[in-house]
């Protein structure tokens, strides 16, 4: 599985936010984009993700293993996202949050799969509890598996770490780009601080002009 | 400054002749305390010509009399009977209202119930001129003995009327009214009871069905009404079918009969004001073919009247105006078809030939052309019977 | 934790001028409601009933037409280039009398209105059976129409509320991410949380809906007409056996109310294990009907323009024959008279910018200083005072301000507007304002802000949205206040409905329309104010 970018730009009106550029991004790798805030490196994700709000406009084209994305919908690409906030559900407890973007299929099958990825994340017995009773690091966790138990074929991660604490930062870096890497995921990851990137990723920037270089 | 007083000058030298007749000592002194009183006169004011002749009033007295009339607009008199017996209730004796305009149920309410001022009427100047033999329904509110407990205003009879381009010969009976409702199905209806005039359309289809009208005036228990009513009750059934919507749905109101009439949904409304169709011809709401009838051996007819309640702050000053608003001036003002259409309840004949010639006689458009007896209201003990029956039969 | 002495400072005002006159009204009108012959003359009542399953039918399915609406309207633009728009037709829909309302909307459809003489022709009107049909489906339409812009003006508060939008739209992307279309994201992600903070005005909604007396006077069944207008007349009597039954039917409409709101509430937690199954059910595609909710939203502008024109239409129309498209001749008396009477409109004015002043500052207050375990029992209360009949609460109401002498006072009238303002407030702020993310105040602390500065600088703006709506809902309710404000007045004062009341008992339909014009543009003016200062600046804020 594959994610590339072919000649992808965004613009507000007459003004280019990113310039034109092209990407690949293999399986299991993940790369990283680094810019000053304001240069579009959100919208970019959001314009691959498929929910680019008007009046900003992506141009070019956006392939997921063969798949051409551009007419689907977001829900349809398959496209995981975590953001700097972890974004449960507050009115769901963490286990109906972790159940909520797995396939359907039998129920019974749904729950062992759910109780092993809280197994996964270190989370046993969190099953009934209200996203809000848990610290930033856990619910990060619970971020990541919800996203993984949908089956995404690419993960899109906008400053992910950038809330948390340089402990937990260190150790989240690991847990999450282990587990990418483990299922072969291809992931960008948006950032402003270095050390973020993983190792053996290549890293570009976006200047305030737009350019994208490696 | 000057021009003001030159004008109110001119204004009472104009009014002279009925301005100051000497009524005696003791009116003299009841106008004496009613200078500078205000008086609170609850008064129906759904119609814009009766607002307006309110506020004439108001500016005549307040020049000639020194009285502030304060119009309080109401929808229903019923209101005001709440109002009173609650404030008597709390031992409140500078109530709020000091003049009210009523009659019927409401009037025997508060005559039951002790809530009125008086006996008044028969002191007030002007009463001499009411018309009491030929309009005996001064004198009898509803078959209620007004016993000088609330003063005459102005009269009313059960009146039909409609499109005359529409309409070549006016059903002048209630079994005529079958026969018309029959040809023309669905354009002819009456509004549902408790409302007053859809009661008053019943009592009048018992008046004319009843095999003897001796009845009428006594009072009645369930099993003779019921008997009493069993023609009438054939009648509705015949003619309901014929009704707006089958006799299955009625209007709400005779305000809303009115309004289906000039939409064209109704071929004829009705109304308890014989002047009121010319009234809305003269306004332009109706078309200058419009046409008002009785039924002709008569029509339900009453008197609406001035009440004082028993707390009255301004009794004075409530007499003053219930006197002027019973004299020929503005009694003739009031039954201008220009100004509001409402009869008067003097007898002219009584009158001076210059105040009888205030009443023009000259038949308007819209105007009764053939006026009809008028027929006194069945004893007041008919009127919930009528309405519960009526309402088993056909309510529900 | 809320210290004690502010809390009854809180309370004790709210108490002073809202919960004592209150309850000593409910008093009177319960004192009255309980009186044997009264209810056997109620039961006796050969229209019970009917009358009584054509209120609960009416009621509902206005309620469940005007919720899906809502909803679906939401849905379809939220987030969208539309979604700012739609909220001037909220304002403008919320902002016209339901009597105006219905009023306009019955010319409408009626056989003689205008869609006959466009539909049918005819030198005479069709014999349709539309407006007062025996099975309310006219006054199911114009409740479903009328309730509609409250609903969505009411998501839209808690929508648009500074701490929870930012948060929505992040869940928003989210759930779409892992794989749920737009519409499931509405059904299992925002309206679980968002119906939770909605359930007081719904059930105001049914309430209103239930209970409504001139709406269904004006377009509803009558025989029977529904309970309400049954209890309206009976409460209107001179007579006072017949103001017994009509207290007795109250009671009995209010109990039914209360009894079907148990059931509901205590029948919710079986529904809910279902509810919880739906939402982890796993992704679903559904998309939001896109195409039916700019449609329905199109019509609904439609139909309420229509409904303006015509009232406007009305107002200056002489002769109006059928099948004429326009009237014969042209009146402007109905202006006329507004115009040289404009102090009623003043004075509604000035009670209104007051009631809806101190019901926003004193409903604030109270979610300031008193524990949010107090509103339910507040909340109740307000339901209740605004599910029993006007008519009801009013005369009791009545009887104790004469004890105070306060009828025909100018606070007197005042505190009448007052009762049915604060209710409607505290209803419409509840969720929004308890939903406050705490978190904020911390944060306020930590820089050293004070309450004061706290409020002024964080919390106000980020609750602008929810704050001017419920300042302005106050307003328009204040505005249209008849009963109490005729009963209190004594005559003394005048106010725009009770002018336009008493105009309407004759049946001009000219004054009234204007009136009810009127009585609509003020308001119009309010929300439409709201709309520009509630306007969160963070609302393109996508990316």
């Amino acid at each position: 599985m594959e994610l590339i970018l072919e000649q992808v730009s965004i613009s507000l009106g007459n003004a280019v936010l990113v310039q034109p550029f092209s990407l690949a991004i293999g399986a299991g790798e993940t790369e990283t984009l680094m810019g000053p805030s304001g240069s579009g490196k959100s919208s970019l994700l959001a314009f691959i993700a498929g929910d680019l709000p008007p009046p900003l406009r992506g141009q070019g084209r956006v392939r997921l293993g063969g798949r051409d994305l551009g007419p689907l919908l977001p829900e349809t690409r398959r496209i995981g996202r975590l953001f700097q906030d972890d974004m449960l559900f507050p009115h769901l407890t963490v286990g109906e949050n972790l159940l909520f973007g797995m396939a359907r299929r039998a129920r019974a099958e749904r729950l062992s799969r759910m109780r092993e990825a809280l197994a996964a994340a270190g989370l046993e017995g969190f099953e009934a509890r209200a996203p809000h009773t848990l610290s930033g690091g856990q619910r990060n966790r619970v971020a990541l598996f919800r996203a993984l138990l949908a089956g995404p074929e690419a993960i899109l991660l906008d400053e992910p770490f950038a809330s948390l604490d340089m402990d937990l930062r260190n150790s989240m870096r690991s847990f999450v780009f282990t587990h990418l890497k483990e299922r072969r995921i291809p992931s960008l990851l948006v950032t402003h601080d270095l050390a973020d990137a993983p190792a053996g990723g290549r890293v570009l920037t976006i200047d305030s002009g737009g350019l994208v270089a490696a | 400054m000057t021009t003001i007083s030159r004008r109110r000058f001119l204004s009472l030298a104009a009014t002279a002749p009925f301005a100051r007749v000497s009524w005696g000592a003791d009116w003299a002194a009841i106008e004496a305390e009613a200078r500078g009183q205000t008086v609170y006169f609850n008064a129906w004011a759904g119609s814009e010509a009766v607002n307006a002749y309110i506020a004439w009033a108001g500016g005549v007295l307040a020049e000639r009399f020194g009285i502030t009339l304060n119009h309080v607009k109401i929808a229903d008199a019923a209101e005001v009977v709440r109002r009173v017996r609650d404030e008597v209730k709390a031992g409140k004796l500078e109530g709020s209202v000091d003049l009210v305009w009523i009659n019927g149920e409401n009037f025997r309410i508060m005559k039951a119930e002790r809530l009125l001022f008086g006996p008044f009427t028969e002191a007030l100047p002007y009463y001499r001129y009411v018309d009491t033999d030929g309009k005996p329904t001064t004198l009898f509110d509803f078959a209620e003995g007004v016993e000088g407990l609330e003063s005459p205003w102005g009269m009313a009879q059960l009146t039909f009327f409609g499109d005359g381009a529409k309409i070549t010969a006016p059903p002048a009976s209630m079994l005529e009214l079958v026969d018309f409702s029959g040809s023309n199905p669905g354009r002819v209806t009456y509004p549902a009871p408790p409302d007053f005039h859809g009661t008053t359309f019943l009592k009048q289809m018992l008046v004319e069905t009843i095999a003897d009208r001796t009845v009428l005036s006594m009072a009645v228990d369930k099993d003779q009404f019921v008997a009493a009513a069993q023609p009438m009750f054939a009648m509705l059934d015949r003619l309901h079918p014929f009704l707006w919507r089958g006799g299955e749905q009625f209007p709400q109101s005779q305000a809303q009969m009115k309004q289906m009439l000039a939409d064209g949904e109704l071929l004829m409304a009705l109304t308890f004001n014989p002047n009121e169709p010319a009234n809305l011809v003269a306004l332009g709401e109706l078309p200058s073919s419009t046409i008002a009838w009785q039924h002709r051996d008569g029509t339900i007819g009453n008197t609406h009247f001035l009440a004082i309640p028993i707390n009255a702050q301004a009794k004075a000053a409530a007499q003053v105006v219930a006197n002027f608003l019973l004299s020929p001036e503005a009694q003739a003002r009031k039954a201008d078809l220009k100004v509001w259409g409402d009869p008067t309840v003097l007898a002219l004949s009584k009158l001076s030939p210059s105040d009888a010639k205030l009443f023009g006689s000259k038949l308007a458009q819209g105007g009764v052309s053939e006026p009809a007896p008028a027929i006194p209201e069945p004893h007041a003990s008919f009127v919930p019977l009528i309405e519960a029956a009526w309402l088993e039969r056909y309510g529900a | 934790m809320k210290s004690s002495f502010p809390q009854a400072v809180g309370i004790g005002l709210v108490a002073l001028l809202w919960v004592l006159p209150l309850a000593a009204s409910l008093m009177a009108f319960t004192v009255a409601a309980f009186d044997l012959p009264a209810w056997s003359g109620l039961l006796h009542h050969p229209q019970l009933p009917k009358a009584l399953l054509l209120s609960l039918w009416t009621g509902t399915a206005g309620l469940a037409l005007a919720f899906a609406a809502a909803m679906l309207i939401t849905m379809g633009i939220y987030g969208g280039a539309r979604w700012q728009k739609l909220q001037v037709f909220t304002a403008a829909g919320l902002s016209i009398p339901h009597l105006a309302f219905a009023i306009g909307f019955g010319f409408l459809i009626m056989p003689s209105g205008f869609l006959g003489r466009l539909l049918a022709g005819g030198s005479e009107p069709p014999q349709w059976v539309t407006a007062q049909d025996p099975l309310g489906f006219a006054l199911i339409a114009c409740l479903a129409l009328k309730e509609t812009p409250f609903l969505i003006a009411m998501a839209w508060s808690v929508l648009a509320q500074g701490d929870v939008a930012p948060a929505l739209r992040g869940q928003w992307r989210s759930a779409r991410s892992l794989g749920h279309g737009a519409g499931s994201v509405w059904l299992r992600v925002l309206l679980p949380q968002i119906l939770p903070r909605l359930q007081w005005p719904i059930l105001l909604v049914w309430v209103y809906g239930t209970t409504v007396v001139d709406m269904a006077l004006a377009i509803g069944p009558t025989q029977p007409p529904t309970l309400a207008v049954i209890v309206w007349t009976d409460l209107n009597h001179a007579a006072v056996d017949i103001n017994g039954r009509g207290s007795a039917g109250a009671m009995l409409l209010t109990l039914m109310l209360a009894a079907i709101a148990a059931l509901i509430f205590f029948g919710l937690p079986p529904a809910a294990k279902k509810m919880r199954d739906f939402m982890t059910a796993g992704p679903s595609r559904l998309r939001v009907p896109k195409t039916w909710a700019v449609f329905l939203t199109v019509a609904m502008i439609v139909i309420y323009g229509l409904v303006l024109v015509t009232l406007a239409a009305m107002s200056i129309a002489g002769q109006w024959p059928y099948p004429q498209f326009l009237p014969d001749t042209f009146r402007f008396a109905a202006w006329q008279n507004l115009y040289s009477n404009s102090g009623p409109a003043v004075l509604s004015l000035a009670l209104a910018l007051a009631c809806s002043a101190l019901a926003l500052g004193l409903t604030v207050l109270w979610f300031e200083v008193v524990a949010a375990r107090l509103d339910r029992a507040l909340t109740i209360a307000s339901v209740a005072s605004l599910a029993l009949p006007a008519l009801a609460v009013a005369s009791g109401q009545y009887r104790l301000f004469l004890d105070l002498n306060l009828t025909g006072t100018l606070s007197g009238l005042f505190l009448a507007h007052f009762t049915p303002v604060f209710a409607y407030v505290f209803i419409v702020l509840k969720g929004p304002y308890r939903a406050f993310d705490p978190r904020f105040r911390a944060v306020a602390h930590g820089l050293n802000a004070g309450a004061l500065r706290f409020w002024l600088g964080v919390k106000a703006p980020l609750m602008k949205a929810a704050l001017a709506t419920a300042a302005a809902v106050g307003f328009s309710v204040s505005m249209v206040q008849f009963v109490p404000a005729q009963l209190i007045a004594a005559g003394r004062f005048s106010t725009l409905p009770m002018e336009a009341v008493t105009l309407a008992s004759g049946g001009a339909r000219a004054l009234t329309a204007a009136y009810a014009l009127t009585l609509a543009v003020l308001p119009a003016l309010a929300f439409l104010l709201v709309q520009m200062l509630g306007r969160p600046r963070w609302s393109q804020a996508w990316s």
